[in-house]
């Protein structure tokens, strides 16, 4: 039988995207194109992230896989399965744990380390793409810096919603010098990026392009003087584990709208809920 | 008056066809210039030429604006963008293409500012406010699409986010063809009221002979590509010398 290589991808393949890689991290957050391959799974489903996640892994990593900051929802699973049954590397759900962490519109509560790489998925890298629907007119503004447009769209946001709150992928300025999506993560994550110690890499397969933001650089929200940035979260506490700093996810109970608040990170609660039984 | 904007020798060729054969004008701080022709006369590809959204083949285009002489063939990307979004406007004929319909008229207004680097919001929302009210469209429309405007208030609209910035130079590329002849009066009475209060130089390009006499100080004729005639608009309006000149203002239906 003819198996696989090492991380699905051929090692050709994996060295192209690894030099699209050290050309993303020399120019922080500049989206640079790559030769993205068809994988097993649809567009929009994480394929620019597993590419990049399968040039990076080795055999003695451990990765973590987690989809709106749970490790056990299906696109995480999938994944997960996936490096599992291809590279044969540990899986783990602990943040502290994992040497890769592939995300999908969340970064851990947990602060990521020196030893850490983030792998973000990315459907829509280009920041202005509302807004300059042309992507050379786009490519123009990124090389002259001209990114005055980009203010157009949180004016909106202020005037419809009283406030700079794109709820996710709000833009940021890397380096001081380009402007960056986030990818889909909820503004309350964009702080987290900022001098992040971790490497921090973004794969946008549908679009074939990729980009980086090195250790410790400057990532800084867009927002006007006298409507400061505000990283959203919702007003309550955790059901399961008591939090009243983590990112909330809101679930209904019952036809009557109750509703009850829990941690959208999984392993964050779930540490947390563990060290209560311990304690009292 | 002193010169604001000089032209020299443009010629520009579109395959076999001279679109700009050798032309040379000025405009002065605070003067209206008209050019009138037929369709394909080369007009508006003069007038893009001269905003620095073409370039030309020969020829130089100097201004004397800001603090000192600039010549547009010589300015990089970046210094022309900020010449023609603080100094300069330009003005096109179909509003729907030059504004952003999925976005309030405030925003409209402010996108220039923003561009400028304005990053207060409540400074960029009065300002977008004053202008709203300057065009008659009243700044309780602020928060409206203008998706659902009138092709007049449309018109207005964009010409408050191009004077937002007080610019010096103001193209206008037959501003009011595409409207309804009430409302064009009603536009051009709004042009003329600005362009004076706010002693902004504009040149404007137009087939209508009428919209000339009405705004214009001084109006070039063109034809195949070249001025055929110049001088004051009354003079060459109610005594033309060229015979194109003749037969265009001979044209005009008697009102």
């Amino acid at each position: 039988m003819i198996s696989y290589n090492f991380a699905y991808l051929d090692e050709q393949t994996k060295r192209s995207i690894r030099r699209a890689l050290l050309k993303a991290v020399a120019v922080p957050g500049w989206q640079i194109p790559f030769g993205s391959r068809e994988m097993p799974l649809p567009y929009g489903w994480g394929t620019g992230g597993i590419q990049v996640t399968a040039s990076v892994i080795g055999e003695t990593d451990r990765l973590k896989v987690i989809d709106q900051g749970a490790d056990d929802t299906t696109n995480a699973v999938a994944i997960a399965s996936f490096f599992k049954r291809m590279t044969g590397v540990d899986i783990t759900t602990r943040t502290a744990d994992a040497t890769i962490i592939q995300t999908r519109h969340r970064i851990p509560e947990h602060p990521l380390t020196e030893n850490q790489i983030i792998v973000y998925q990315v459907p829509q890298p280009e920041p202005l793409w509302r807004l300059i629907p042309e992507r050379p007119v786009a490519m123009r503004a990124h090389a002259l810096g001209d990114y005055g447009t980009m203010y157009v769209k949180l004016y909106e946001d202020i005037t419809r919603f009283g406030r700079v709150a794109s709820a996710y992928e709000h833009p940021v300025m890397v380096g001081d010098r380009v402007l960056m999506s986030p990818s889909p993560i909820p503004a309350f994550d964009n702080p987290k990026m900022d001098r992040m110690p971790a490497l921090q890499l973004f794969g946008a397969g549908r679009e074939r392009r990729l980009y980086a933001v090195p250790p410790y650089t400057s990532v800084r929200s867009l927002d006007f003087s006298d409507h400061p940035f505000h990283p959203g979260r919702a007003d309550g506490t955790c059901t399961l584990c008591g939090s009243t700093t983590s990112y909330l996810d809101e679930i209904i109970m019952d036809d009557q709208g109750t509703r009850r608040f829990v941690c959208s990170d999984t392993d964050y609660c779930s540490e947390r809920q563990d060290a209560k039984e311990v304690t009292p | 008056m002193s010169i604001l904007l000089q032209a020299t020798g443009l010629n520009k060729r579109f395959q076999n066809i001279d679109a700009l054969d050798n032309v040379s004008l000025t405009v002065s701080r605070r003067e209206i210039l008209a050019v009138v022709g037929e369709s394909g006369s080369g007009k508006s590809t003069l007038l893009a030429t001269l905003a620095g959204l073409q370039t030309a083949d020969a020829g130089r285009i100097t201004y004397y604006g800001g603090d000192r002489p600039w010549d547009i063939g010589d300015m990089d990307e970046m210094q022309l963008r900020r010449l023609q979004r603080t100094q300069w406007g330009f003005i096109h004929q179909n509003a729907r293409a030059a504004l952003r319909l999925d976005v309030s008229a405030g925003g409209n207004i402010g996108e220039r500012l923003m561009m400028n680097g304005a990053r207060n919001y409540g400074d960029i929302r009065e300002t977008a406010a004053r202008w709203l009210d300057e065009v008659e469209i009243g700044r309780e429309r602020i928060d409206e699409m203008p998706l659902n405007f009138s092709g007049g208030m449309l018109q207005r609209l964009q010409i408050a986010a191009t004077l937002v910035t007080s610019p010096e130079l103001v193209f206008m590329d037959e501003p009011t063809t595409g409207l309804d002849v009430s409302v064009q009066a009603r536009v051009l009475d709004l042009i003329r009221n600005l362009v004076h209060k706010l002693d902004v130089a504009t040149i404007i390009v137009t087939h209508d002979l009428g919209v000339a006499r009405l705004l214009a100080d001084r109006t070039v004729v063109m034809q195949g590509g070249a001025i055929v005639e110049h001088g004051l608009t009354d003079q060459v309006l109610d005594d033309p010398q060229h015979p194109y000149t003749q037969l265009l203002v001979s044209s005009v239906l008697p009102s």
